[in-house]
């Protein structure tokens, strides 16, 4: 199972990589952007993922004195919920600029904004 | 103390406080923010203090009250102090400095600031990686929201482009930072670098993919199109953080994951770094704006630095001295100028010559520019210094070389920006954008410019640079420089003999001869700037800067010591240079030049240490004699870069020809000297070296004549009577390279009489023609002429000063003609010895063509109302006649002793003889008396006898001639002195093709070119920047982890 997650992932990574480097459109980019954060954040998950534990919650069913043993690692998980966070952020200010650019030159072509070059 | 979690807690806190005011409360909420900075700044100078001064311990601070890896722990100690207080320091001034735009744009700019700075903060006190991720993800948001404050539109696409690129090295990271964690089982960083990481099933993967995305944010060449963008268009006081601050913190960051990593990955730290640095600065040559100068500047320091990095495993405990002193000199010089060019309008570098309106603002741009270069007496000289002699002893010259090559180049650019501000056109009033706030935060960082100065000059070994009288000196007539020039003019001279009288009991008889010429000899030489009234500002600092520098050079009994005073000289009088009208291209030219000599000289000298920290110059007789001969070449060439040598002279004819009056003589009759003593201090320490079998001196003996011959060429077919009396400096030195090289004791007394004859006879004929030139209005000789009778005096120094120069009898010329005649005779040098022997009759050509045509022949028409030069500038003239006639008289009165003690280095070679007023050698003796009374006595009865035939002869009017129905176009040519001596040009001109001036010309020209092809990389375009990327990432892959496979 975590293979097909990992592989996933970094399908989505490349998949995200691909079409931010090839599409001009901005918001196309950023959304490219997004898949590519979701693999990331899958790639993150499955690396943390170990065969036949449970999920990190501490009660009756997992008492603490066996906890070590019997859950998965929390702490990928805990990244990826702080990653999601950050990429949120980011793709919220990328989409500010998105918004911006277009109401200065009136469009989203990522090469029509060469002002500043060499 | 205050635990450093409460600098986090104060930029969060006042940033969320700003969330919850009203949006007009502009002035509390800036209050909040300036407040917030400033306690940040606080508790780390606190720390900072506690650390450098009381010695406690680096302190680890926990967090969720557990032990890390389980929670997230930081660090703080002497490092990390010092890099928080510079980053809330320059984001405290930044805010002062950008006042209008945060109050314009309100509390959110103000928070988005504070968030800034408080991740950056965290970036360096992290001992998370992960923590690391969110905080270097948070100075994205944040970058990406203060570049909208700048005024300039195009900020917008550089602030998308960051964030493309943002956007694949957080992937990079995210991925690296899990398999890491998978690999280790920690997220702390000192729990993984224990683990070993490249034994790590993965583990050395995962840390490429977490430290190339570290590089990747520290601006790599050539992934750093997206950094040059917001350093163009950003706010110039945002551009000053995202350079320093943001730099310094990414750097440790990368510092702290090197040890995860260990020592394998530190040279692709160096390479990436020097690869960087080298770019970046080339490509800056070609750059006219000011601000993306500064950033490929900024990039380029940032590569520097990053070498730095990754020489850590070699320089110990010199690591953080190193470091620091770059890290600083580069934080404080390039926030100090992007804050600087917040106050110039427009953006080109020309428009920097605003800045001579204000002398205060001049002092600071100069600051800057030497604190970034790394100049004496500022941190990065220090620096550079201890780097250099630790790659040295471990044999790293390759990347030594690249090293200073690369400082050189940015020395150039940043120079003639400096030449720009001095001598542009100024764009008039509208081309300051003055305000008071700001050019207080300029001044700031030009005040800890200096602090530093004397703190890196406290802790190095060497002593401190800031504790020499001389200099000292020099630095004091800055503040002075309102007086009027004459009572400056008068502190000046008493400088100079006082320092003199002070310190000649210690000289010994070589290099009193030397301190003469330069000491009370520059003090002569200072009699002619009475000529000049008012204030004539930064002259004097200059001036007395290389007066610092020779007399220090003089007094220097370390390579240290040396080096230091050798950087002062060339810099003061560099500044003297650049003062002449047409002196631009020339000043630069001979900077560059001088420098590159300098670093050779440093090399040669680290080369020389093997990692002795000071050594003294008096052993580098006892270098190993594995380096010896390179340690020779390398010091030569750096000498005779000063005394310019053939191949090396170019930037000599100009930069001596466009000087001011006063000024060509001290840097002709003085500086040149420098170059001697250089060349006399190795000779005399190092003696003969071979290389690969080639004796070392006897290449200088070829280098020696060829100048001489070269030089003297050269001048005769000069139209300029400056620029002719340049390039003959060249062929004198020439001469006493020749001397030295000869290695016996006449030829070292033939050089000494070149370093006192060249001083009082160029001193003399730069004087008397500049003075010629102050009255005329022209240096070209053709415009002039007869002007015997109006400027008599004149005429009398330039007859006195040709008849020594060119060694006739009686004068002191002569005397150094015979001596030389008696060194070659004891010497089995053919070849180059004829050479030299055919520059003699060259060089009377020009010295006649020097009096014929200016003063002899026809009068123009123009100049009959022509005055004699004024009193102050023939004063000396007339002191230097006296001189000269009297050292021809009595020699023995110089040279005596120092023919003594020269004895000692040549046991039994066959010195001079002296009794009473006779020399006697071994082929000869001279009585310089004698024949003095001989020579007048053929004189007189020759004239009497011209008089004599001459009593019939009928006077014609001056334009009693005709042209003989030829119409002449160009009035001028038709003058006699046009083209003087056209038919030798004929036969010899191919001897005078400016060969070496082409050969410069076609390296500078190459890089340039180089330049503006290699920059195009640079298309503007986001999603290119974003390949760039991951095509260095493959590159960097490819080469390391290729290398890196057991």
């Amino acid at each position: 199972m975590d293979w097909i997650a990992m592989a996933t992932g970094f399908i989505l990574i490349l998949m995200g990589l691909y079409g931010a480097l090839t599409n001009r459109n901005i918001l196309r980019m950023i959304v490219s952007f997004t898949v590519a954060n979701t693999g990331v954040n899958l790639v993150l998950v499955a690396v943390g993922y170990m065969h036949g534990r449970t999920a990190p919650i501490l009660d009756q069913a997992v008492p603490v004195a066996d906890a070590a043993r019997r859950i998965i690692d929390p702490v990928p998980q805990a990244l990826v919920l702080t990653a999601i966070v950050i990429g949120l952020g980011i793709t919220a200010m990328m989409l500010t600029y998105a918004y911006k650019l277009y109401e200065e030159k009136g469009t989203l072509d990522i090469s029509k904004f060469r002002d500043l070059k060499w | 103390m205050v635990s450093p979690l409460y600098i986090i807690a104060a930029g969060l806190g006042g940033a969320f406080l700003l969330g919850l005011i009203p949006d007009k409360w502009r002035n509390t909420a800036y209050g909040i923010t300036l407040l917030a900075l400033a306690a940040m700044a606080w508790i780390a100078g606190e720390w900072l203090y506690a650390f450098a001064m009381q010695g406690t311990a680096s302190v680890d601070v926990f967090t969720a009250g557990t032990q890390p890896p389980f929670a997230i722990n930081f660090r703080i100690g002497l490092a990390e102090a010092t890099l928080v207080l510079l980053t809330t320091m320059v984001g405290l001034h930044a805010a002062l400095h950008m006042k209008d735009t945060l109050f314009k744009q309100g509390r959110r700019a103000m928070a988005v600031l504070l968030i800034f700075i408080m991740a950056l903060c965290g970036i360096i006190f992290t001992r998370d990686l992960f923590n690391l991720f969110v905080f270097m993800e948070l100075t994205v948001i944040a970058t990406a929201g203060l570049v909208l404050l700048s005024a300039d539109s195009r900020a917008l696409g550089a602030g998308l482009k960051y964030l493309i690129v943002s956007q694949v090295m957080s992937m990079l990271l995210l991925i690296g930072i899990i398999f890491l964690y998978h690999a280790t089982g920690s997220l702390n960083i000192d729990d993984m670098a224990a683990a070993q990481v490249n034994l790590l099933q993965g583990g050395a993967m995962a840390f490429f993919l977490v430290f190339i995305a570290i590089l990747a944010e520290l601006k790599p060449f050539p992934a750093n199109g997206w950094g040059l963008d917001i350093y163009e268009s950003a706010h110039p006081a945002f551009a000053a953080i995202f350079s320093t601050a943001t730099g310094g913190a990414i750097l440790y960051a990368a510092d702290k994951l090197l040890q995860i990593g260990g020592d394998a990955w530190l040279p692709a730290a160096s390479t990436v770094g020097i690869v960087t640095f080298i770019a970046a600065n080339i490509l800056a040559l070609v750059q006219n704006n000011d601000r993306r100068l500064l950033g490929y500047s900024s990039v380029a320091q940032i590569g520097l630095l990053l070498t730095v990095v990754g020489q850590r495993d070699l320089l110990g405990n010199a690591y953080y001295y190193i470091a620091g002193g770059l890290l600083l000199a580069h934080a404080v010089s390039k926030a100090g100028l992007f804050w600087l060019s917040g106050l110039v309008a427009k953006r080109e570098l020309a428009d920097w010559a605003v800045l001579r309106s204000k002398p205060v603002m001049l002092f600071a741009f100069a600051t800057l520019l030497a604190l970034l270069i790394g100049l004496p007496p500022f941190p990065g000289f220090y620096a550079k210094w201890d780097l250099a002699h630790h790659l040295a002893a471990d044999g790293r010259l390759w990347l030594l070389g690249l090293i200073l090559f690369g400082t050189l180049v940015e020395a150039a650019y940043l120079f003639r920006w400096f030449g720009y501000v001095i001598k542009r056109e100024a764009p008039g009033e509208q081309g300051l954008c003055w305000q008071s706030g700001k050019a207080d935060v300029v001044f700031s960082a030009v005040i800890v410019a200096w602090l530093l100065a004397y703190l890196w000059g406290y802790l190095s070994g060497h002593g401190n640079l800031l504790h020499a009288i001389p200099l000292l000196f020099a630095l004091a007539f800055l503040p002075l420089d309102w007086l009027p020039a004459r009572i400056k003019n008068v502190l000046a001279i008493g400088g100079l003999l006082t320092w003199f009288y002070l310190n000649y009991p210690d000289y010994d008889p070589l290099k009193m001869i030397f301190a003469v010429v330069m000491l009370p000899g520059g003090a002569l030489l200072l009699l002619a700037s009475f000529q000049t009234g008012k204030r004539r500002i930064g002259f004097y600092p200059s001036a007395m800067l290389m007066f610092a520098g020779l007399a220090l050079l003089i007094n220097a009994q370390t390579t240290f010591d040396f080096f230091a005073a050798w950087e002062f000289l060339t810099v003061g009088s560099y500044f003297l240079i650049l003062r002449g009208k047409h002196s631009e291209p020339h000043a630069l030219s001979y900077l560059v030049f001088s420098l590159g000599g300098a670093f050779l000289i440093m090399a040669g000298f680290a080369l020389a240490a093997q990692g002795t920290p000071d050594l003294p110059l008096a052993a580098l007789s006892q270098v190993a004699a594995e380096y010896a001969p390179w340690v020779f070449a390398m010091l030569a060439i750096g000498f005779l870069t000063k005394t310019a040598a053939v191949g090396l002279h170019i930037w000599l004819p100009g930069a001596h020809a466009e000087a001011e009056t006063d000024v060509s003589p001290m840097v002709s009759g003085i500086l040149l000297k420098a170059g001697l003593f250089g060349l006399f201090m190795l000779l005399i320490t190092m003696g003969k070296q071979q290389l690969y079998g080639v004796e070392l001196t006897y290449v200088m003996l070829w280098i020696g004549a060829l100048s001489a011959l070269i030089g003297n060429l050269m001048a005769i077919f000069q139209e300029d009577a400056k620029r002719l009396l340049a390039y003959s400096s060249i062929g004198q030195m020439g001469y006493a390279v020749f001397g030295l090289a000869l290695m016996n004791q006449l030829g070292w007394i033939m050089a000494l009489m070149f370093v006192i004859n060249h001083y009082i006879y160029k001193s003399m004929l730069f004087l008397s023609v500049g003075g010629v030139a102050k009255r005329t209005g022209t240096r070209l000789m053709y415009r002039m002429g007869g002007l015997i009778t109006l400027m008599p005096l004149s005429f009398v120094a330039v007859l006195v000063g040709i008849i020594a120069m060119s060694g006739v009898p009686p004068l002191s010329g002569y005397g150094g003609r015979w001596v030389f005649y008696n060194a070659i005779m004891s010497s089995e040098y053919r070849l180059p010895m004829v050479i030299l022997f055919l520059a003699g009759p060259i060089a009377f050509l020009y010295l006649f063509r020097l009096i014929h045509t200016i003063f002899l022949g026809q009068m123009k028409d123009e100049l009959r109302k022509v005055k004699e030069a004024p009193f102050w500038i023939v004063l000396p003239q007339m002191i230097f006649v006296t001189a000269l006639i009297g050292f021809a008289l009595l020699p023995g009165l110089a040279l005596r002793k120092v023919d003594a003690y020269i004895s000692q280095f040549f046991a039994g070679d066959g010195g001079l003889h002296w009794a009473g007023l006779t020399i006697t050698s071994p082929f000869g003796y001279w009585s310089p008396v004698q024949i003095m009374i001989v020579i007048a006595v053929i004189f007189v009865t020759l004239f009497l006898w011209l008089l004599f035939v001459n009593r019939k002869a009928q006077k014609v009017k001056q334009f009693n001639i005709v042209f003989a129905a030829e119409r002449p176009y160009r009035p001028e040519t038709s003058h006699f002195a046009w083209n003087f001596f056209a038919p030798y040009r004929k036969a010899l001109g191919f001897m005078a093709v400016p060969l070496f001036e082409r050969f410069w010309g076609a390296v500078t020209e190459l890089l340039h070119s180089t330049a503006d092809i290699s920059r195009r990389v640079y298309t503007g375009n986001g999603q290119t920047y974003a390949i760039h990327l991951l095509g260095f990432v493959i590159i960097v892959y490819v080469l390391w982890m290729g290398g890196m496979k057991p």
